[in-house]
C-alpha cells in the first residue's frame, strides 16, 4: 500500500530537485525604496555572453553597454578619442608612440589603477590569441611610465591608436583579474560604475554599484541583466514590466509598444548590397550600375524598416555628423546596361529579421530592371563560409561602419580593399586601394575624415557596394526611466545617470 | 554501438559538412569582427583543430571516461555544468508537455471512452475533425498566441522566463496540446475495437460500472500508444527550440542549436549523448510499462486482436472539408502570389485581399493558394517514403527498435546537417533529412501494435491452422497493423510540411519568397499580433489538410475492414473468428484476477447484447 506519508516524502524530495531546474531569476527587484536611489535596473539584452565574459571578443560590448568596463579613452559621440581613465594624452612626432597620464581612480576590488596596473592589463590584451579585434594587425606594447604615465608604442605609426583604445576589448581590469591561460575574470576586477558580482551562465546576470567610481556613484544601486535572445520575447518582457529596459527591438514588434517607450537612436551601422565584381554577372561595371539604378532605397526604409531606417546617402550615415558635409559625388561612374533577363544570386542572412524582407523587396526591383534573381536565404553561421567563398552574385549584409575602432578608415581597408578580410564585394580596384592607403596614412582626426569621405567616393564610383539604408536602433525602455544612454555607436546603455 | 556511431558522426560534422569550425567559433565568440586569417589561425591553434577530427575525439571521449566532457569551443567554459542544467531544464518543461499531452489525449479519447464504456458507441466512428486540427497546429504559433494573449494582454500567466512552476504553463500548453491531439488520436483509433471486445460486452452485461469498464480499456489500449509518448518525450526534450526562444526558456534545445550552429563540438557530442541515453532510458520504460499493463497475456499469446468495428463515418465531412480547401485554393490561383506592395503592408481582410495582406503587402489568399501544391507535394513525397520505411522497419522490431530511439533523440537541426554533411546539399536533401527522422514514430507504432498482434489468440490459431510466416504477415498482421499506421502517417502530414520548412534556414529546402506553408508561417510569426490574418490563414489551411487527411482516411478505411472476412474466406479470417470465440479473451490480466472484475465466460453464455460484432465486423448472434 502506498502511504499518504511516503508520497508527502517523495514530494519533499522532489521539491528542491525540480527548483533546481528552474533558473534563479534576478535577484528581488525591491530595492532600496524611498530613499532617492529609485530601485535596481532590469534589463534585457540581445546578445547573451558568449565567451564567459571575455574581454577579447564581442562580450567586451556586453560588458561596456552593462558600465562594467572601461578603457583609457572612450568614443565621443562626434567621433573623437575622449578622456575615460586618463586624462589626457599626446603622441609622439614618429606616430609610433603616445603617452597617457591616467587619472586618479579605484578598481572595483579596492586596489589603484596604478600605470603599472594599467600596462600588465594592455600588455595582456595585446597577447590575446586570437588578438582583439581592435588590434588586428597591430603590434602594441604599453610600460608605465612614473606613477600615473603609461607609455603605449605600436610597430608602425598608428595615428588612430587614441580612438583604438576606445575599444572595450582594451578595457583596463586589476592585475587580479588575469587568471592563468590568458583567461581574464571580470568580476570586481574592472573600474566602471557597475560591479559584475554574479554572472548566472549565459542566462542572466547580477550587477552592484560600485560605490568609488571616479566620476561619482552611480543612481542605481545595481543592475538585473537578462540575456533574451528573441526579439517578440524581449518586447514582452518590457510590455509585461518585467524589465525597464530592452535592447535592440526588432522592428516587427515596435508597433505592439507603448508610444512612450520607444527610442530611436541613429546608428553607425548601414544595411548595403554588395555586388560580386570577382565572379559572375556583376563582373560587369554596367549591370553593376543598371543594379544600382534600379534600386529604390526609400522603399526599403519605409516598406521593410518602417521608417526606422533612412535611406542612404553614402557608406557614413547621418550618425556621423561630420560626413554630411564632407560628401562629393562619385564620380566616373560606368553607364548601366541592359541585363537582359541575366540571372543573379542574391544571398542574406535570417539572424537579423528585416534583412530576408529587404532581400525581396530588392528582388523585386532588380526583377523589374530585368534581372532574374534567386534568394538564398540561411543564418549567418551557415552562410558566411559561402559568402567569404563568393558563391553569390550579389549579398545583403547589415555593417557596423566604426566597428572595433571607432575609426572611420578601419573598416574601408577590411571591406572594399585588395587585402581585405571581409570584402564581400571582392573588390580590388587600384584607385580605391590609393585612397585609402592615403586615409590611413592621415593623421589628424578631421584629416583622417576627409580622406575617408574620398575613399567613400572612389568605393561608391565603383558600384561594387550599394548603401541600402542607415539603420537606427530602437531601444524600449519603460517610461519611469530616466538617463538611459542611448549610443549610436552601442557601446554604451547606462551609466551613472540612469535611474528609475 | 549506434550512440558511438552517432557521437563520432558529430565529432566528424565540420569535416563532413565541409564548413571550418574555427570560423565558426569565432563568430559565435564575436559575431562582427572580421575574420581575417590571424583570428582564424590563432582559434585553430587554440583548439587543436589541425590535429583532425578523430585525435578531437578521441581526446573528447578519454576525457569522458573520467567524468570530463571537455570544454565548449567557444565560451571555454566546461561543458557538463552546462549541459546538465540545460537538461534539468529540458526535461521539467517535458513533464509539464506530457502532462498536458495526457490531458489533451484524455479529452481527444474522452467521447468514445464516455459512450463506448456505456456501450453507445453503435456504428459512430471516433470524432476526427477537431484533433486532426489541433494536431495540425505548429507549436510555435500556439507559444506566440499564448505569450502574448494570455502573458501580455491578459496577464495572468508569465509570458517569459523559467523561474518556477507558474512559469511552466504556457509552454507545456504549446507543446503538450498538438502532440496530446496525436497520441489522442492514436488512442482513440484502438477503443472502438476494445470496446467490441467480449469481455467489455460481458462486462457491460453484467453491470460493472461503466468507469470500471473504460479504464479497462484504457488499459488495454495505452501499451499501443506508449512507445509514441517515449518518442515524443524525448523529441521534445531537445527539439523545442522554438518553444524555449519564445519564452526564453534556457533549455537544452537552444542550447544544442546554437552548439550546431556554432561547431562547437564538445557541447554538441555531450548534449546529443544526453539526449540519446535519456532515448535508451524512456524506450525501456515505455517497454516495461507497456507490458506491466499489458500482464502476462502478452508472453502467453492471450490476446484478443483490436480490430476496429466497422465504422459509419460518413464521406460527406472530408468531402466537404476538402471542398473548402479546394476553393481557397481556386480563389486564390488568379492572384500573384509575389507581387509585393510596400505601401500596403499588413492590411486587414478585405474584398480586394480576403486574407489581408502580409509584411511586404503581398496577398495572403494568393500566396496560400499558390504554396498548396509545393507544400503538399513535398509532404506527400515525404509521407509516402516514410510509410513504407516506418512500416517495414517496424516489422523488424529488434532490427529498427534502437535507431529509431536514436535517430529521434537527435535535434532536428543536427540531423539536417548530418544528413546535408553525407549527403550534400541538392534539390532533395531537406526531403531526405525530414524523412531520416519521419519515419522513426510510424516505425515504432508499428512495432507497439505488432507486439500486441502477435500475442493475439488467432494468430495461434492460425498458426495451428498451419499457416507459414508469410502467410501471418500478409493475412494477419499487415490488415491488423496498416490501417492505424496509416492515419497516424496522415496526421502528422501538417508537421512533416512544417519540419520541411524548419530547415529553410539552414539554406535547405525552400527559399524566401517562395509561397511554402511552412515558411508562410514563420515569415509571419513576427507580426502575429498585428496582423494575426497573415498567421491564421496558413494556419487554418494547414489544419484543414490535417483534417482532411484523417478523416478521409477514416471513411475510406471504413468498407474495407468490413470487407476483409469475405476476401478472406477460409484463411486467416475464419481462424481469427475461431480464436475470437473459443478464447474466451479477456484484458490483459483479468484470468488472474479471476472474477473480480470481468467474468471470463464462454461465449455460448455470455449474455451478450445482441446482435454483437467480432472484431472483424461480421454479425454474429
Amino acid at each position: 500500500m502506498r502511504t499518504p506519508r511516503r508520497r508527502l516524502i517523495a514530494g519533499l524530495l522532489l521539491t528542491p530537485l525540480l527548483s533546481g531546474c528552474f533558473s534563479s531569476g534576478g535577484s528581488s527587484g525591491s530595492g532600496a525604496s524611498g530613499s532617492g536611489d529609485g530601485g535596481r535596473l532590469r534589463v534585457a539584452l540581445a546578445f547573451a555572453p558568449a565567451e564567459n565574459y571575455s574581454p577579447y571578443g564581442g562580450d567586451a560590448y556586453l560588458l561596456s553597454r552593462l558600465g562594467v568596463t572601461e578603457g583609457l579613452t572612450r568614443l565621443g559621440s562626434n567621433g573623437t578619442a575622449e578622456p575615460a581613465l586618463a586624462e589626457s594624452w599626446s603622441g609622439a612626432p614618429d606616430g609610433k608612440s603616445w603617452q597617457f597620464t591616467l587619472r586618479e581612480a579605484t578598481f572595483q576590488d579596492g586596489t589603484d589603477v596604478t600605470a603599472e596596473a594599467v600596462a600588465t592589463a594592455l600588455t595582456h590584451a595585446a597577447g590575446a590569441a586570437p588578438a582583439p579585434a581592435a588590434l588586428s594587425g597591430v603590434k602594441l606594447t604599453a610600460r608605465a611610465v612614473g606613477g600615473d604615465r603609461v607609455k603605449v608604442t605600436t610597430a608602425t605609426a598608428d595615428p588612430a591608436l587614441p580612438l583604438r583604445l576606445t575599444n572595450p576589448s582594451l578595457a583596463v581590469f586589476s592585475p587580479k583579474a588575469y587568471g592563468k591561460g590568458g583567461k581574464v575574470n571580470p568580476v570586481a576586477t574592472a573600474t566602471g560604475p557597475f560591479t559584475l558580482t554574479r554572472a548566472t551562465g549565459s542566462t542572466a546576470a547580477t550587477l552592484d554599484r560600485f560605490n568609488d567610481y571616479w566620476d561619482g556613484r552611480a543612481q542605481a544601486p545595481g543592475i538585473d541583466a537578462r540575456y533574451i535572445s528573441d526579439g517578440t520575447a524581449r518586447a514582452n518582457a518590457l510590455r509585461t514590466g518585467e524589465v525597464d529596459i530592452a535592447e535592440s527591438v526588432p522592428v516587427a514588434q515596435i508597433g505592439s509598444l507603448e508610444k512612450g517607450t520607444v527610442h530611436e537612436t541613429g546608428t553607425v551601422r548601414n544595411t548595403s548590397l554588395y555586388l560580386n565584381t570577382r565572379d559572375g554577372v556583376f563582373q560587369d561595371a554596367g549591370l553593376r550600375a543598371a543594379a544600382r539604378e534600379a534600386i529604390d532605397t526609400s522603399a526599403v526604409a519605409e516598406g521593410v524598416y518602417e521608417g526606422y531606417a533612412e535611406p542612404a546617402e553614402g557608406l557614413y550615415g547621418p550618425a556621423l555628423t561630420w560626413a554630411a558635409g564632407k560628401r562629393t559625388e562619385p564620380a566616373g561612374r560606368a553607364e548601366a546596361t541592359n541585363p537582359g533577363g541575366r540571372r543573379v544570386s542574391v544571398a542574406t542572412y535570417s539572424d537579423r529579421a528585416e534583412l530576408p524582407e529587404a532581400a525581396q523587396v530588392l528582388q523585386q526591383q532588380l526583377e523589374k530592371a530585368g534581372f532574374r534573381v534567386k534568394l538564398e536565404v540561411r543564418t549567418y553561421a551557415r552562410l558566411e563560409d559561402d559568402l567569404l567563398d563568393g558563391e553569390f552574385d550579389a549579398v545583403v549584409a547589415a555593417r557596423n561602419m566604426l566597428l572595433d575602432t571607432g575609426d572611420p578608415v578601419t573598416v574601408l581597408a577590411g571591406d572594399h580593399t585588395c587585402e581585405g578580410s571581409y570584402n564581400l564585394a571582392f573588390l580590388c580596384d587600384e584607385k580605391v586601394d590609393e585612397r585609402v592607403a592615403a586615409a590611413q596614412a592621415a593623421t589628424g582626426t578631421t584629416e583622417r575624415q576627409d580622406a575617408a569621405m574620398r575613399a567613400e567616393a572612389a568605393v561608391l564610383s565603383t558600384d561594387a557596394v550599394i548603401p541600402l539604408v542607415h539603420l537606427k536602433l530602437v531601444t524600449g525602455i519603460a517610461t519611469p526611466v530616466k538617463g538611459t544612454v542611448l549610443d549610436p555607436y552601442e557601446r554604451r546603455l547606462v551609466s551613472t545617470g540612469t535611474r528609475r | 554501438m549506434l550512440t558511438a556511431g552517432l557521437v563520432g558522426a558529430v565529432g566528424l560534422l565540420p569535416w563532413l559538412s565541409r564548413t571550418d569550425p574555427a570560423l565558426t567559433v569565432l563568430r559565435a565568440r564575436s559575431a562582427e569582427r572580421d575574420p581575417t586569417p590571424e583570428a582564424v589561425r590563432a582559434v585553430r591553434a587554440e583548439l587543436g583543430l589541425d590535429d583532425g577530427p578523430l585525435p578531437l575525439l578521441a581526446r573528447w571521449l578519454g576525457g569522458l571516461l573520467r567524468g570530463d566532457a571537455g570544454r565548449s569551443w567557444v565560451s571555454g567554459t566546461e561543458v557538463l555544468p552546462t549541459v546538465v542544467p540545460a537538461l534539468g531544464v529540458s526535461l521539467l518543461l517535458m513533464a509539464g508537455a506530457v502532462a498536458v499531452a495526457a490531458l489533451t489525449a484524455g479529452a481527444v479519447s474522452a467521447r468514445t471512452l464516455w459512450l463506448g464504456s456505456r456501450r453507445r458507441l453503435g456504428g459512430r466512428g471516433p470524432g476526427r475533425t477537431g484533433s486532426a486540427v489541433l494536431a495540425a497546429l505548429p507549436e510555435f504559433l500556439i507559444a506566440s498566441v499564448l505569450a502574448t494573449a494570455v502573458g501580455v494582454h491578459l496577464g495572468w500567466l508569465p509570458a517569459l522566463g523559467w523561474q518556477g512552476p507558474r512559469w511552466m504553463i504556457l509552454p507545456s500548453l504549446a507543446l503538450g496540446l498538438p502532440a496530446g491531439a496525436v497520441l489522442g488520436r492514436m488512442l482513440d483509433d484502438l477503443l472502438p475495437a476494445a470496446f467490441a471486445e467480449p469481455w467489455a460486452r460481458s462486462a457491460a452485461a453484467r453491470g460493472i460500472p461503466p468507469s470500471a469498464v473504460a479504464g479497462q480499456t484504457l488499459r488495454r489500449c495505452v501499451p499501443a500508444v506508449l512507445p509514441n509518448l517515449g518518442l515524443f518525450v524525448v523529441g521534445l526534450t531537445g527539439g523545442a527550440v522554438a518553444v524555449e526562444q519564445i519564452f526564453d526558456i534556457p533549455g537544452l534545445g537552444r542550447l544544442t542549436l546554437r552548439a550546431a550552429l556554432a561547431q562547437d563540438l564538445p557541447v554538441l557530442q555531450t548534449g546529443t549523448l544526453a539526449l540519446v541515453l535519456l532515448a535508451g532510458v524512456t524506450a525501456g520504460a515505455a517497454r516495461l510499462g507497456g507490458r506491466w499493463l499489458t500482464g502476462p497475456a502478452l508472453r502467453d499469446g492471450a490476446l484478443h486482436s483490436l480490430h476496429p468495428p466497422a465504422t459509419l463515418s460518413s464521406p460527406a465531412v472530408p468531402l466537404v472539408l476538402a471542398f473548402l480547401l479546394a476553393a481557397v485554393i481556386g480563389l486564390g490561383l488568379p492572384h500573384d502570389p509575389l507581387a509585393l506592395d510596400t505601401a500596403a503592408r499588413l492590411q486587414p481582410p478585405s474584398a480586394a485581399h480576403p486574407f489581408g495582406t502580409d509584411a511586404l503587402g503581398r496577398d495572403v489568399l494568393a500566396r496560400v493558394a499558390h504554396g498548396a501544391l509545393t507544400t503538399l507535394g513535398a509532404a506527400l513525397v515525404v509521407s509516402a517514403a516514410a510509410l513504407p520505411a516506418g512500416i517495414l522497419l517496424g516489422l523488424a522490431p529488434r532490427l529498427s527498435g534502437p535507431p529509431a530511439d536514436t535517430v529521434n533523440a537527435v535535434p532536428p537541426v543536427l540531423a539536417a546537417l548530418l544528413v546535408t554533411g553525407v549527403a550534400g546539399s541538392g534539390p532533395w536533401t531537406p526531403a531526405l533529412a525530414v524523412a531520416a527522422v519521419a519515419w522513426t514514430p510510424l516505425a515504432t507504432h508499428t512495432s507497439a501494435l505488432l507486439r500486441q498482434e502477435r500475442a493475439a489468440l488467432h494468430l495461434t490459431a492460425t498458426r495451428a491452422l498451419g499457416a507459414g510466416r508469410r502467410h501471418l504477415l500478409r493475412h494477419a498482421l499487415l490488415p491488423a497493423v496498416l490501417p492505424p499506421v496509416l492515419r497516424h502517417a496522415l496526421l502528422r502530414l501538417p508537421g512533416i510540411a512544417l519540419s520541411l520548412a524548419a530547415l529553410g534556414f539552414l539554406g535547405l529546402g525552400a527559399q524566401p519568397p517562395s509561397p511554402e506553408w511552412g515558411l508562410l508561417l514563420a515569415e509571419n510569426q513576427p507580426y502575429a499580433e498585428r496582423a494575426p490574418w497573415a498567421v491564421l490563414a496558413p494556419a487554418a489551411v494547414l489544419a484543414l489538410l490535417g483534417a482532411v487527411a484523417v478523416t478521409a482516411a477514416g471513411a475510406s478505411w471504413a468498407p474495407r475492414t468490413g470487407r476483409r472476412p469475405d476476401r478472406g474466406r477460409g484463411g486467416a479470417a475464419d481462424a481469427r473468428g475461431a480464436g475470437g470465440a473459443g478464447g474466451g479473451s479477456a484484458p490483459p490480466s483479468v484470468p488472474f484476477r479471476h472474477t473480480t472484475t470481468v467474468p471470463a465466460s464462454p461465449p455460448s453464455r455470455s449474455p451478450a447484447p445482441a446482435p454483437a460484432r467480432t472484431p472483424d465486423g461480421t454479425l454474429r448472434s
